[in-house]
């Protein structure tokens, strides 16, 4: 912890590129690393963290190739390529948890972002503007689910004057045939031309290594997730809504598989432990939909005070079949076009039915971001079709990553209130 | 058995003790909360008790509810207004379906089933839609919130009043005197406003028949009769609406005795 604190005390201090680079060289080597690892309480919390700082910090000391990703980017293609991922909206995310947001945000409202633009966009936008971020090669969006990362990362292309580099992966509504080949086609088109920018000519053997890499994932991935349909209490270290990085910026990496077989070895474990002690813990059973806030917060606190556990969460399902390692373009097309957040917002109520299924859950929480038009824009229909299976949904107003914009005691009475609904069904 | 509800509001503290077999309210206590939430449950628990003639020591159980429902030491327990002012409805109530419940500065609908609580939603971070918003409005226009009930039921005419924001719509008040518009008319459009927030946040939870109006406001006439024409829809006033959270709490601390 006091590690932790000194590391967030000395950002905030020298808020610049520079440090950040200088920071992440020095803790990312490997005693350091290693003495930062100790202080988590599972392996399995340790290789996140490390693996996520590692991620980092390729992308900010190392002299490879930086792509800028939006979320729905399918990062086996960067890591084929030999592009090394930054995710602006995770960092933002980590920019809430070290306290910083009020600064980035601060800077993008002073250069005319909108205060309705999502604050993982605004406030990776104020980082950009601060040139707190690497300087990338490349950036890469998509219109899947996300309006806002579309002009937002346009946006960074244009600021760091590669416009050129940038690569828009339009997806279609459509999710058949037709589609899968349109937007493959656009995969091959964008890999061509930067392996052809990078003099390295397309390296058939890296994509096979690297979809081979992301289906060992999506094994381990399934198989967490299928423990965890047993599961009803969980390790204290253990939040499901921490793994926006290994869902998305490592996937096709060793280090996911690593983390993931570790997880799945704790988990099974733990689960052990439970079927021994007998008698599963009486608590309600949630569905989490959507994001969490990245700032601290007391939300989960106060569901275990509730006697509530999230058995699921929303961003870890398994949504896409196997990859094909011998046809890259068309298995990250079926990738992205399997997402539910693609298409028909039928999709997506198709997959949380599933969940809800699956998990057999008492309720589900939507926490509905400000400004993220996909989800909250949901809410309604997401809240009857669950009625319709008897479940209560709680949808949660609030900002994943503006402490300002959310406040705890409305967001606690909201929980408290949904808690007690819950109990009264008992 | 002796149990008692405190509410403890951002404007008032309320307090309940209730006697059971048959249920009987003792005593009840309205006192403005001020800076402190803790002193302000603790003097209204005392002056509660001499109202009742009983000893506290007597109580059995008491609850917390309301914003400052934490902070109460002596409290037994603390439950949400969600499920004290569903408790308080049904037991004036028993058939209630809906509560819209308008306090200082919070505003809630709650649905029920078979006398419990199925769903809520409450008011966004601002003040529109609640007492306070009523409140800023009678000092803008210097006329006493206790006459705006006759001035609504006896005016015809009415005014839009676009603003949801406390602060803007104060501003369009008097922008509105300004065009020579009657206070009686902006009134009228005052209480139409607050209602048509409240009706969409009843729509949105969905309207189920009886429905009964707790909180402060319900005293109003004007709020009632307006949410009833937009409602479409007879709403019961409990005897004292503004202690309904309160006697839902000490409804619920028979569960914590």
């Amino acid at each position: 912890m006091i590690i932790k604190e000194r590391l967030k005390t000395g950002i905030r201090k020298n808020l610049n590129q520079q440090y950040l680079k200088r920071l992440l060289g020095i803790i990312a080597m490997k005693p350091l690393l290693h003495a930062y690892g100790s202080t988590f309480s599972s392996i399995s919390d340790k290789y996140l963290n490390i693996f996520s700082i590692e991620s980092i910090r390729d992308a900010y000391c190392s002299d490879r190739t930086v792509g800028f990703g939006s979320l729905f980017i399918p990062y086996e293609f960067l890591y084929s390529l030999r592009i090394t991922p930054f995710l602006p909206e995770v960092m933002a995310g980590f920019t809430a948890g070290l306290g910083l947001a009020e600064q980035t945000l601060a800077k993008a409202s002073s250069n005319w972002y909108s205060q309705d633009l999502c604050t993982f966009h605004r406030s990776a936008s104020g980082a950009v503007e601060m040139d707190l971020f690497p300087k990338p090669s490349f950036i890469f969006s998509t219109n899947l689910a996300c309006d806002a990362a579309q002009k937002s990362f346009y946006i960074y292309a244009r600021k760091y004057g590669i416009e050129e580099n940038f690569h828009l992966i339009d997806v279609p509504y459509e999710k058949d045939e037709a589609s899968v080949s349109y937007l493959a086609g656009q995969f091959r088109e964008i890999a061509e031309k930067i392996s052809s920018k990078m003099g390295t000519g397309l390296d058939y053997a890296r994509f096979r290594e690297v979809i081979q890499l992301s289906n060992r994932f999506r094994e381990l991935a399934i198989e967490v997730n299928q423990v965890r349909r047993k599961l009803v209490d969980y390790p204290p270290y253990y939040n499901g809504l921490n793994f926006i990085l290994p869902f998305h910026g490592l996937t096709g990496t060793e280090n996911d598989v690593i983390l993931y077989q570790q997880m799945l070895l704790e988990l099974k474990n733990f689960l052990k432990e439970q079927e021994n002690k007998g008698d599963a813990p009486a608590r309600k059973k949630l569905l989490w939909l959507h994001l969490k806030p990245y700032y601290r917060n007391d939300i989960f606190d106060t569901l275990a005070e509730g006697n509530c556990s999230v058995v699921f969460e929303e961003i870890n399902h398994v949504y896409w079949p196997e990859m094909d390692p011998s046809s890259p373009f068309e298995s990250f097309a079926r990738k992205m076009l399997s997402n539910p957040l693609a298409g028909s917002i039928n999709h997506r109520l198709d997959a949380i039915r599933t969940m809800a299924r699956d998990y057999s859950i008492d309720g589900a929480i939507l926490f509905s971001h400000w400004g993220c038009r996909h989800s909250n824009g949901g809410a309604r229909i997401i809240k009857d079709s669950l009625k319709e299976m008897g479940i209560p949904v709680l949808v949660l107003d609030g900002d994943c990553v503006d402490a300002g914009n959310s406040s705890g005691g409305q967001i606690k009475t909201r929980l408290q209130g949904f808690m007690e609904i819950l109990n009264f069904r008992k | 058995m002796l149990t008692c509800g405190i509410d403890v509001g951002s404007v008032s503290t309320e307090v309940v003790i209730l006697e059971s077999d048959p249920d009987k309210i003792l005593s009840y206590i309205i006192a403005p909360t001020g800076a402190s939430s803790k002193t302000a449950a603790g003097k209204a628990l005392v002056r509660a008790c001499e109202k009742a003639g009983i000893e506290k020591s007597l109580i059995k159980s008491i609850v917390a509810t309301g914003y400052g429902r934490v902070n109460i030491p002596f409290a037994d327990n603390n439950i949400t207004e969600i499920s004290c002012h569903a408790r308080g409805a049904i037991s004036c109530f028993p058939e209630t379906r809906t509560v819209i419940d308008i306090g200082g500065q919070d505003s809630k609908v709650i649905k029920l089933e078979n006398g419990s609580p199925v769903d809520f939603l409450m008011n966004d971070k601002c003040a529109a839609g609640t007492g306070r918003f009523l409140e800023v409005m009678a000092r803008a226009l210097e006329i006493d919130l206790e006459n705006f009930a006759d001035i609504f039921l006896n005016t015809k005419k009415t005014v839009e009043i676009t603003s949801t924001c406390t602060v803007f719509a104060e501003s369009e008040i008097v922008s509105l005197i300004g065009q020579g518009i009657e206070k009686n008319v902006i009134i009228k459009g005052l209480v139409y406003s607050i209602a048509n927030r409240i009706t969409s946040m009843v729509e949105r939870v969905g309207l189920e028949e009886p429905v009964c109006m707790t909180g402060g406001v319900a005293r109003n006439l004007g709020v009632v009769n307006a949410l009833e024409e937009k409602l479409s829809a007879k709403i019961n006033i409990p005897e004292e609406p503004q202690i309904t959270g309160a006697l839902g709490a000490a409804f619920l601390a028979r569960n914590h005795a």
